[in-house]
């Protein structure tokens, strides 16, 4: 700690403060422009200038200079406000004043600084830039006119994003902020640059024109995308969710976010909801009362076991196990689960095997926390893009080693130092068992580990798969296992993150436990900055295996329940808001199953190929028109409220299944507070929460793990015969799910599915960018588009699953690696 | 950038050999702080730096292709077009601008039908004004490449882009 005076106070600093952060602490402020705490000094704008009595007066910039002991600082001398009355006159020099037509209007730091130093006149005149605005893409709006080269969207897109889509250009006064040769902008689209723009140089074009922004009410609520947990705060006016708004204090994160979290919000107020519920008359969906579409339900679900039913786990914590309940107790089935039930099997069954508990060991803020991270398949950047803003940060803010193993390349490749080991697709298995047998050889493992249960035999299954052995299944060198088996081994803090979900069907229940064995052996868990962390899918699956919304054994489980409804055992089917359709592998069986089942009834927002097929359609709530708690892949359980009023006759589900449930003689609480304290009172580790404590900042709920070795078998994996490629499935960085498919932003980006091929088998296919190609596989074939790209290794094709318009599960079964064959 | 530079460009970049621009990267690719090095090689080699090679040294060396730009457009020294065989450059300081500087610019467009900064079709002549050459006795003064002109009159101009005219281009 320093002591120093600043405005005749004395007060104590951290000893790295700067002196605009000690008098921050200390309730002084300074104006800025061009500094955020998020980003490293810089010290552009000079509008942060103070005298410092020991520099003798001179003025100097607060953001970028150390506080030291004994410092006698003044922030506001007639000098200093004369001096920042200046730069404010030279920025306004050149910044248009068109405030009443700009959308950053009362949320500008110009403006507000303007005001504050009452700058009404200006004692310079010069000529207005005349910059071309750039409209190239659909969402942010780049104003280099209103800029005022503070280099935060610079900064930002390097520093956190690590996409540096934008430098600047030029020097002098011709210096402006832009892309390579003068380029459109065409990047990830986070967004993280409008966030941090001081004036309206930078703008969400969805929301141009759209409210004031004092004109609008803010609402903080949680991100319903993936299970990241993202803290928005969404904008809203007359009913509809115009914005998302930045606030850099909100969540782990501190206001970050993607494209999906930043833009994909349209789908709340679409045009496309259901407003009314429909039943089936005639064969057609016809407009319905709630009395009558939900008399209709009740009846068929006086069914017992011959009643499935298949949840999102986009559905909040209490309505999971309001649902479950109403299932369990009052129609007598357990046959219900979600996501076609692999897809959370890594923690229901993986973690549950190795940790006791079906939960991850580590939570994200481990990440920066930690010495060394082993990220399975860089597409953690694509699935959970800002976990791939705190790895980002890790790398390059705290030198924390990364090394990603993958069937491909990605973002995460290309971060300093990062070292990627390519395997072939499908021999995740293979390779991690490797590493672990190589830990064992090698002595690298924690004496600790060979008194936990299962040693012996883990030691006793891995003792003919050496790194050698496995090479030729991997395609990787047995001295790079090894090195990754020590570098992991010797890290004192080592955390291992890996993304399941539906279209990562390789990363099974076995997986986990493998990835789990080599925390165990090394003894990493429990500690800060290590373990493992398993980021599920969607925002609330952690909560809905909390909630054990899934089949535990004595139900069937989603593919089988869908099974069940072709075979006939299954006569009466609920889907709530999942899409099975598009998202579950293997259309036509799917197709087949919900053609053949009796009676389907489907919850939705959208009119989805699935409830297209439904003999009743029931019109609900997205996140913003409810109240509840999601629970985080790391186990943060977060409380939102409506934001909005529900739209047209929608029903949270929550009221859904309450109604059910007392048409068929039960009775839910009233309200959701009271169904969480039931959930809670059941959860491990939920005891302490309730509504009343979670509904500031949200809590974890605690993981205690019993560490338990288990043995896993590889199959033998898939190999490419001539003329097939191998497909291997995954998600596009804009979307989540199929419900992204309905958020404008994402759309705008990445409207359609595509197929990637490396450049080599692109150009033996004689293929370019945007062709057409059918590809085939023995479950079926589809056109789809080809990108071509450097990440994708030769012999290996790449998909994302989301789209209903080329469902990828034409082609695609559910099996990690798809051999499929590429016609033009 | 002028249409007919524009032109060359795209007519150009198609033939460019990214095995030339590798030698260079291979050269420092080991060496911290080497984007500098490898831009004023390639340079060298190149000529100027034509986008395909910008970009293949950021996917080389792992920079942003949009911080090898704003390194390109900070420098002077760095050209993303074409450049001719032959640089024409005339000062245009006090001194030389006392000299009837403007005058011999002027004619210098008129006979090469090019302007400040610009490349003739048949990359034969790029034009600059020059703020100063150092030279201030030999006032107005023009450089073809390395080669000084002094005393500079319209006649002379005539007479210079006709002889570098019959050159050869190699």
């Amino acid at each position: 700690m320093v002591n120093l005076t600043i405005d005749d106070k004395q007060v104590t600093a951290p000893k790295n403060a700067t002196i605009y952060d000690a008098a921050k602490m200390n309730g002084i402020s300074i104006p800025i422009l061009c500094h955020d705490k998020k980003l490293k000094p810089f010290g552009a704008c000079r509008m942060c200038l103070v005298e410092v009595e020991q520099m003798k007066g001179r003025q100097i910039p607060a953001c970028t200079t150390p506080a030291t002991e004994g410092m006698i600082i003044r922030t506001a001398t007639p000098d200093i406000i004369k001096a920042r009355k200046m730069v404010l006159e030279l920025l306004l020099l050149n910044h248009p004043l068109d405030c009443p037509v700009c959308d950053k209007s009362g949320d500008c730091d110009l403006q507000n600084l303007t005001y504050e130093y009452k700058v009404n006149s200006n004692r310079f005149t010069d000529e207005k830039f005349n910059h071309e605005i750039d409209y190239n893409n659909p969402l942010i709006e780049r104003d280099m006119n209103r800029c005022v080269l503070c280099g935060k969207c610079a900064r930002i897109c390097d520093e956190i994003v690590s996409f540096g889509a934008l430098t600047f250009i030029d020097r002098g006064i011709e210096t402006k902020i832009g892309c390579e040769f003068e380029d459109g902008l065409n990047c990830e689209f986070c967004g993280s640059c409008i966030s941090v723009c001081p004036v309206g140089s930078l703008l969400a074009r969805p929301f141009k024109h759209k409210a004031r922004f004092w004109a609008m009410t803010k609402h903080k609520s949680v991100c319903g995308y993936c299970a990241t947990g993202c803290n928005l705060t969404l904008g809203v006016k007359d009913n509809k969710v115009l914005t998302t708004i930045y606030d850099e204090d909100q969540g782990f994160h501190k206001g970050q976010l993607c494209v999906r979290g930043r833009f994909g919000y349209q789908f709340i107020n679409s045009a496309k909801r259901l407003t009314k519920p429909l039943v089936r008359k005639n064969g057609v969906l016809t407009e319905s009362t709630w009395d009558e579409a939900l008399e209709v339900v009740a009846v068929r679900l006086k069914g017992g076991t011959a009643v499935g039913a298949l949840a999102t786990p986009r559905l909040t914590n209490e309505e999971l196990s309001l649902f479950k309940q109403l299932l369990v107790e009052k129609v007598g089935t357990s046959n219900f689960d979600h996501s076609a039930g692999y897809a959370h099997a890594a923690l229901t069954k993986g973690l549950v095997s190795s940790f006791g508990t079906a939960a991850s060991s580590a939570t994200i803020l481990d990440i920066q926390k930690s010495d060394f991270l082993l990220v399975l398949k860089s597409d953690t950047y694509e699935t959970h893009p800002v976990v791939g803003f705190e790895i980002n940060m890790a790398v390059k803010n705290k030198d924390v080693k990364l090394t990603i193993i993958s069937d491909k390349r990605g973002k995460l490749s290309k971060l300093p130092d990062a070292k990627t080991t390519v395997h072939r697709p499908g021999s995740e298995l293979h390779l991690i068992n490797a590493i672990a047998k190589a830990l064992i050889d090698e002595n690298l493992i924690d004496e600790s580990a060979r008194t936990i249960s299962g040693f012996a035999e883990l030691t006793a299954a891995l003792s003919g798969l050496t790194a050698e052995a496995v090479t030729e299944y991997t395609g990787v060198s047995s001295s790079e296992i090894k090195k990754i088996a020590s570098e992991y081994a010797t890290a004192s803090k080592a955390l291992i993150i890996f993304p399941v979900g539906q279209a990562y069907t390789g990363h099974t229940a076995a997986l986990a436990s493998a990835l789990a064995n080599l925390s165990i052996l090394t003894g990493k868990n429990g500690k800060e900055g290590a373990g493992v962390l398993c980021l599920s899918e969607k925002n609330n699956s952690q909560g809905a295996v909390d909630a054990g919304f899934y089949s535990q054994g004595n139900g069937l489980d989603a593919l089988q329940i869908l099974d069940g409804c072709t075979s006939g055992s299954i006569k009466t089917l609920f889907i709530a808001g999942e899409n099975p359709l598009v998202s579950y592998p293997n259309r036509t069986k799917v197709k087949a199953a919900l053609d053949a089942v009796e009676f389907l009834v489907v919850s939705e927002l959208f009119m989805t190929d699935t409830a297209a097929m439904a003999d009743v359609v029931l019109p609900v709530c997205s996140f913003a028109e409810k109240e509840g708690t999601f629970t985080s892949s790391d186990r943060r359980v977060q409380y939102i409220k409506p934001a909005i009023r529900k739209i047209g006759q929608c029903k949270t589900d929550y009221e859904v299944f309450s109604l059910l449930l007392s048409k068929l003689g039960g009775t839910a609480p009233v309200t959701a507070a009271a169904q969480f304290d039931v959930l809670a009172s059941k959860t491990p580790g939920y005891e302490k929460l309730s509504f009343a404590v979670l509904r500031k900042d949200g809590a974890y709920a605690p993981v205690s793990i019993k560490p338990v070795l288990v043995v896993t078998k590889a199959e033998k994996p898939i190999a490419a015969e001539p003329g097939n490629l191998l497909l291997v499935t995954g998600s596009a960085l804009y979307h989540s799910g199929t419900l992204s498919q309905y958020g404008e932003g994402p759309m705008h980006v990445c409207p359609e599915g595509y197929i990637e091929f490396s450049r080599t088998d692109a150009a033996s296919l004689k293929i370019v960018e945007n062709d057409l190609v059918t590809v085939t596989s023995e479950s079926g074939s589809l056109q789809l588009k080809v990108k071509v790209s450097l990440r994708i290794p030769v012999g290996v094709v790449f998909a994302p699953y989301h789209f209903a318009a080329s469902s990828i599960n034409t082609i695609w079964n559910g099996a990690p690696v798809t051999k499929v064959s590429v016609t033009k | 950038m002028s249409d007919v530079a524009a032109q060359n460009n795209t007519e150009q970049e198609p033939e460019i050999d990214l095995s030339i621009a590798d030698a260079v990267i291979d050269k420092y690719i080991d060496i911290p702080g080497n984007l500098m090095p490898v831009l004023q090689g390639v340079q060298d080699e190149y000529g100027y730096i034509p986008r395909v090679v910008a970009d293949h040294v950021a996917e080389r060396l792992n920079v942003y292709p949009s911080q090898i730009y704003g390194v390109l457009t900070f420098y002077a020294q760095f050209h993303l077009k074409p450049r001719g065989r032959f640089i024409i450059r005339v000062c245009v300081g006090t001194a030389c601008h006392v000299q009837g500087a403007p005058r011999i610019v002027e004619s210098f467009f008129d006979k090469l039908h090019i302007g400040h900064a610009e490349t003739t079709p048949d990359l034969r002549f790029t034009f600059e004004k020059v703020a100063c050459l150092g030279a201030c006795g030999m006032a107005p003064l023009a450089m073809v490449n390395d080669s000084t002109y002094g005393g500079m009159t319209v006649q002379k101009v005539e007479e210079i882009v006709a002889d570098y005219s019959q050159r050869p281009m190699k």
